[in-house]
């Protein structure tokens, strides 16, 4: 399992787009209404949103992607780092920002690989 | 020798970059972006001119069409750019309206500049690690200043993440 993390336009899908060759067709990019993980595809990308839906649900992404774990260990994932702004003053997007943050450090821990992108240049942190 | 700075808000980018500038040759120029709107704006440039006083600078103003300034500096000096937030909010922001693809022009001309005067070191504002969800255009300026740090760390020699005061090297070597 690789996890690519970083803020924002840093240059993460593009980074994993060239590293490991990949297609549209093989990339979930999650938006807002993403409430599940895509297991046939190699890379699941902004998991930052995926969380935020499953926050607004009232449900745990950490949870959830860990009791798929297994089915995690072959995927790239891509997940964006919220955690250095000031802390929302709105309720959800606390517990966005703080559900993001444990569901972060627990893909890192499980991965084989983790990189940071910043502005562009790749850094491997694991 | 080009060095790229970003970092977060008062993470100390200025003064590292005003010391590495330092060491990077005479003429000495440090180019003011700020183009100043109210009196807290003033007062900011008031705080920055006397934190720069007895470093050596020659201020020069340069808030838009940033390659203009060459026409008035030595390229082969040392110069610092501070910042590339100010600049992309100058030239995206303008007085006529809204210039909502100003960064690819910006971007070009950095790029160019960093060519011509090859002793620069430029100041960026890392704004992408924060849990909020924007109304378009301020994610549109978020995304329009990615663009040119990505470019800039392409172009320049060494790039340099400043976290509370300390150096983070991503790319090049430290220039001190």
């Amino acid at each position: 399992m690789i996890l690519i993390t970083g803020g924002r336009y840093q240059g993460k899908l593009d980074y994993a787009r060239s590293r490991f060759g990949l297609t549209d067709a093989d990339i979930q990019v999650c938006g807002e209404d993403t409430s599940a993980v895509d297991l046939s595809r190699r890379c699941i990308a902004r998991l930052d949103l995926y969380a935020l839906n499953r926050v607004r649900a009232g449900a745990e992404p950490a949870e959830e992607l860990l009791a798929d774990i297994d089915r995690l260990r072959d995927k790239v994932l891509i997940t964006t780092d919220i955690s250095c702004g000031v802390v929302p003053i709105d309720a959800t997007l606390r517990a966005w920002r703080e559900a993001c943050g444990r569901m972060n450090n627990a893909l890192a821990a499980r991965a084989d690989e983790v990189w940071r992108l910043f502005c562009g240049l790749p850094q491997q942190l694991k | 020798m080009s060095t790229f700075i970003s970092g977060g808000c008062k993470n100390g980018k200025s003064f590292y970059a005003q010391r590495i500038a330092q060491q990077g040759g005479r003429p000495l120029y440090y180019i003011a972006t700020m183009i100043p709107h109210d009196d807290e704006d003033q007062a900011r440039i008031r705080r920055h001119r006397q934190e720069r006083a007895g470093w050596g600078f020659e201020t020069l103003e340069c808030g838009r069409d940033i390659l203009s300034c060459l026409d008035r500096a030595d390229p082969r000096g040392s110069f610092l750019l501070d910042s590339v937030t100010a600049l992309l909010s100058n030239e995206m922001f303008a007085p006529e309206g809204i210039h909502s693809d100003a960064h690819l022009a910006l971007a070009d001309d950095l790029a160019e500049f960093v060519r011509r005067a090859p002793n620069t070191v430029l100041v960026s504002d890392y704004i992408y690690s924060d849990a909020t969800l924007y109304d378009e255009l301020t994610e549109a300026y978020r995304a329009a200043l990615a663009h040119i740090d990505r470019r800039l760390a392409r172009c320049c020699d060494n790039v340099i993440e400043v976290v509370s005061g300390q150096i983070l090297l991503h790319k090049g070597v430290l220039p001190l």
